[in-house]
């Protein structure tokens, strides 16, 4: 059975609707990343489950069980805050057996279970160190080892690594994803980095609004978005997006873009709704865009380099066709430079299209 | 190198500000204080009064008998004795008052601004009238009698407060109490209010009772602001004065619930004992200097 | 759900005790209120609302009549109380004046120039520290020297003296709010210190002044022990008359009830003033 169940879910705080209808499941063991910009509902959601905010209506279940009426401190949840929240009086040691002493948990019982944590998340050697005294990513850890020294049902973890610099924190998501496969607990995490929601979660679930616009794997988010927002929002640099247009007879189906035209008539059936000359917009990640110096392509389209961001292996090329920019993530071509003439190509297999009122049309 | 005129007459006219912003300061501190502690140093080697027949600052210098005579004076230390047992009950009785109403009122609850501010008024009262208003409450035929203790054991249980001592002390320190323990519960409830709401919110998803996140997370964090508040309050604590003043006038019988500055005010003009008035009010202001000095040490501590 | 009923116990409680707290805060004066509406024949009697209300406690503050009958229980009482409370305004008065104004120049020189070093500081503590009636004793002999004994001057001298520590530590506290920066743009511009302080200071902090006056002149007006030393005939405050009352051997209590409830009237109405002026004053320095 599904560790947590979130079903129907809505939070109005006056008039305001932080949390229109969210539902979604997280399965034991599993990292599910609640992932959105900032105001999408997604810190309220996490703090509905924890029983800090009483939902306007919906239901939350930890093992089937109904916990809407149970208040935190019995929902056996952890939660690590943004900021931490460590208490600065007392001692790494103290802050982590805090829940235990709650639980009158006897005294060498708690000392083992207080040390096991500490060296699961590498503080052993401050447990003596009073938590103002405490780094930034000393502070996480020992908010992440207070909450799973009571060995929770469920970890949610609201944005834990926005507050750690940019450097610490290819550190941190790292020794985060190997701590989450070492410990194993059901897992809801809040983040609005794209790219930390894909490096450590199972599944993702991408809110706007107040909704979630889509739920899956991370594959399935990044290779088959469901909305213009989704692909938008995932990817780094973002997907292409052109408007366009699909002109299609019995032969052949094209789209037209102000820039350029591509045939697409070997995916035309794949094209979903109704097709006759809609307003579409056309997505290509950077990444599916080749380039090359010579035509190999019969299909390519001339184009010029109108700059190139050196980001290490790879580069990323802004290329120019007719008036519109597309970027290119590719292998760096030292030989390219500003006005250089290259011929670059969609991958047609990792085509997008959406409707113009944000709906996806094939792969 | 040469510095701009400009400049120079800046600086010249700040430096003047400088000096003139203390100036009226200077003028009234020296006259008000200055000159009498000037006199009170002189005087308390003389053994000049009123009545000595001379100008006081023709009295000759004796030297020390006035400090000589304070050591050995029963009632100046009757007098410390009270004032001490006064501020050692007074002291925590609104500590604890002033902290179990900083946590009944923490948290919302419905008229809670018009509550805080009806629990503001005592401290605002002229300390005189609080005394009036206790003196007319704990009057024979008065409310405490009447509505408290009749009721409660009968026509026997009234109570003559004023003639007799220790009741009449009491009667004084209910009224501080009552004027006092506001404060403590403003200092004490903005401290507590202080505490980031995080805090608690991580302890109760830790599973902690509202009973217990007061004890061990509220609290421990307010100790420093408590000690402020305890020394403040204390100090000025020993300096009372005006309540026992109007409630007692030091009686019943002569000195019975004299406090220190009530002997000292005695001495001074009542008796028109001014040399020896003199001393004592110079000891006072050394011993106290001495322990504020010691009082002021945590609260060095603290401000790092 | 035991839960609920806990809650809903607990809630009770907690109102009934606030109650109790309201009660034991409002009890003295709503007595007090009490008796001043009472005519003689019911100041002995436990009721708390008047049988026969009447004015006359407050009347007899300004009109003395006996209202016993018979002779006067004791010679203040023949006095009507308008001198005392004009005594007690002018005093309080002046004297807060003086204070604010010598304290926040100094406070200002302290604050932006150092000026008077740990010396005013000292001072500054030392005046809290010390009881009131080690001065009596030196004070008196000095006042009679220069004849300021029973004399608004010295009283007022006083009283300024007494409270400038209080305006110094106050309004301090409110000009360290203002970005130094400010002014020394407008001093760098030419502007002579004054006219800084004109412009620019004192509008900004004027929300904490007037609540640093107002709690001084709560102060001045409540003050006791320098006014019962100092004055004789003259400058008797409004406290010092309520003394005088206390002291007698009749037992008026309807109209001791009414002068103290006259002479509280001004700092409560400057209590919540006050409060209102704090709001002010501190949403005055956070819009920069």
């Amino acid at each position: 059975m599904p560790k947590l169940v979130v079903k129907n879910l809505r939070k109005l705080f006056g008039t305001f609707e932080a949390v229109k209808d969210v539902g979604f499941q997280v399965e034991e063991k599993e990292t599910l990343c609640l992932l959105g910009p900032s105001g999408c509902g997604k810190t309220t959601t996490l703090r509905i489950i924890a029983g800090l905010e009483v939902p306007t209506s919906g239901e939350i279940l930890v093992d089937g069980v109904l916990v809407n009426d149970v208040p935190p401190q019995k929902r056996q949840i952890g939660l690590v805050f943004q900021d931490y929240a460590i208490f600065p009086h007392l001692s790494v040691f103290e802050n982590i057996a805090y829940g235990l002493r709650v639980r009158k948990m006897p005294e060498a019982q708690l000392r083992t279970k207080v040390h096991d944590t500490a060296s699961l998340i590498g503080v052993d050697n401050i447990l003596d160190v009073p938590g103002k005294k405490l780094g930034l990513s000393e502070m996480q850890r020992v908010a992440i080892g207070r909450s799973i020294a009571l060995d929770p049902k469920l970890l949610l973890l609201d944005e834990p690594l926005s507050n750690i610099d940019a450097k610490a924190r290819e550190k941190m998501r790292a020794e985060l994803g190997k701590l989450q496969k070492e410990i194993g607990i059901a897992t809801v995490y809040v983040t609005h980095d794209q790219l930390e929601a894909m490096t450590l979660a199972d599944r993702i679930a991408v809110m706007r609004d107040g909704l979630i616009e889509q739920i899956g794997t991370t594959s399935q988010i990044y290779d088959s978005p469901r909305t213009l927002f989704v692909a938008n929002f995932i990817g780094s640099p973002s997907m292409n997006l052109i408007d366009c247009e699909l002109v299609q007879n019995e032969e052949r189906a094209i789209l037209k873009s102000r820039d350029f035209a591509l045939d697409i008539t070997e995916l035309a059936e794949r094209v979903r709704g109704e097709s006759k000359a809609r307003e579409l917009i056309l997505g290509i990640r950077p990444e599916d865009v080749s380039v090359d110096v010579r035509k190999t392509d019969p299909e390519a389209m001339q184009s010029e380099v109108q700059l190139v961001e050196p980001i290490g292996a790879r580069s990323i090329y802004h290329l120019k066709i007719g008036r519109l920019t597309v970027l290119a993530k590719v292998y760096a071509m030292p030989e390219l430079e500003v006005g250089s003439k290259v011929w670059i190509s969609f991958n047609k297999e990792k085509l997008h299209l959406f409707d113009k009122k944000t709906q996806e049309a094939i792969l | 190198m040469k510095r701009a005129p400009r400049l120079t007459q800046w600086i010249r006219k700040t430096e003047t500000f400088k000096k003139l912003s203390t100036l009226p300061l200077n003028f009234v501190l020296n006259f008000v204080l200055i000159v009498p502690f000037a006199i009170m140093i002189f005087l308390s080697f003389t053994t000049w009064e009123p009545l000595s027949g001379y100008d006081w600052w023709h009295a000759p210098v004796a030297g020390v008998p006035r400090f000589i005579e304070a050591f050995g004076d029963a009632r100046l230390l009757w007098a410390f004795i009270r004032t001490t047992v006064f501020v050692a009950v007074v002291l925590p009785l609104e500590f604890l008052l002033g902290l179990g109403m900083a946590l009944l009122f923490l948290g919302d609850f419905r008229g809670k601004r018009a509550f805080t501010s009806v629990l503001m008024y005592p401290m605002m009262m002229p300390w005189v009238v609080v005394g009036l208003g206790f003196y007319l409450m704990f009057q024979y035929y008065g409310p405490v009698n009447l509505l408290l203790l009749k009721p409660m054991f009968g026509e026997g249980g009234m109570v003559d407060w004023f003639t007799n001592a220790v009741l009449a002390f009491g009667a004084v320190m209910i009224a501080d109490i009552w004027q006092w323990t506001p404060l403590m519960f403003l200092i004490i409830y903005a401290g507590l209010a202080a505490v980031p709401r995080r805090l608690i919110e991580a302890a109760q998803v830790l599973g902690a009772s509202s009973a217990r996140i007061v004890a061990t997370v509220h609290l421990p964090l307010i100790k420093p602001l408590l000690v402020v508040a305890l020394i403040i309050r204390g100090l000025e604590a020993f300096k009372v004065f005006d309540i026992v003043y109007i409630m007692t006038r030091g009686g019943p019988g002569v000195n019975s619930t004299e406090v220190i500055s009530l002997y000292v005010y005695n001495l001074s003009i009542v008796y028109h004992n001014t040399s020896y008035a003199c001393a004592v009010s110079l000891l006072i202001m050394v011993a106290t200097a001495l322990v504020t000095r010691l009082a002021i040490r945590p609260l060095e501590v603290k401000v790092e | 759900m035991s839960d609920v009923v806990t809650k809903g116990a607990m809630k009770t409680i907690r109102y009934l005790l606030i109650i109790l707290v309201s009660v034991w805060t409002l009890a003295p004066v709503a007595w007090m209120v009490s008796l001043s509406f009472k005519g003689p024949t019911e100041w002995y009697s436990a009721n708390i609302i008047p049988i026969q209300p009447t004015v006359d406690n407050y009347i007899s503050l300004f009109v003395p009549t006996n209202p016993i009958g018979g002779s006067y229980f004791f010679t203040s009482i023949t006095e009507p109380i308008t001198k005392p409370l004009i005594n007690s305004l002018i005093a309080a008065g002046l004297g807060t004046i003086f204070a604010v104004l010598i304290g926040f120049l100094a406070a200002y020189g302290v604050s932006r120039y150092r000026a008077g070093g740990t010396f005013v500081i000292f001072f500054t503590l030392l005046t809290r520290m010390l009881p009131g009636a080690t001065f009596v004793a030196p004070l008196m002999v000095f006042y009679a020297s220069i004849g300021f004994v029973d004399t608004y001057a010295g009283l007022i001298m006083l009283y300024a003296a007494v409270t400038l520590t209080y305006a110094i530590w106050l309004m301090k506290g409110f000009i360290d709010e203002i970005p130094p920066e400010w002014e020394e743009a407008a001093l760098l511009e030419g502007a002579s210190p004054w006219t800084v302080l004109r412009k620019i200071t004192i509008p900004l902090t004027k929300g904490g002044l007037v609540a640093s006056a107002l709690f001084i002149f709560i102060l001045n007006w409540s003050e006791f022990l320098f006014a019962l030393v100092i004055s004789v005939t003259q400058v008797t405050t409004l406290p010092v008359q309520i003394s005088k009352y206390v002291s007698a051997v009749g037992r008026m209590y309807g109209t001791m009830a009414s002068l103290g409830l006259v002479a509280t009237i001004p700092s409560l109405v400057l209590g919540y003033l006050i409060q209102r002026h704090l709001v002010t004053g501190f949403t005055f320095g956070r819009v920069r």
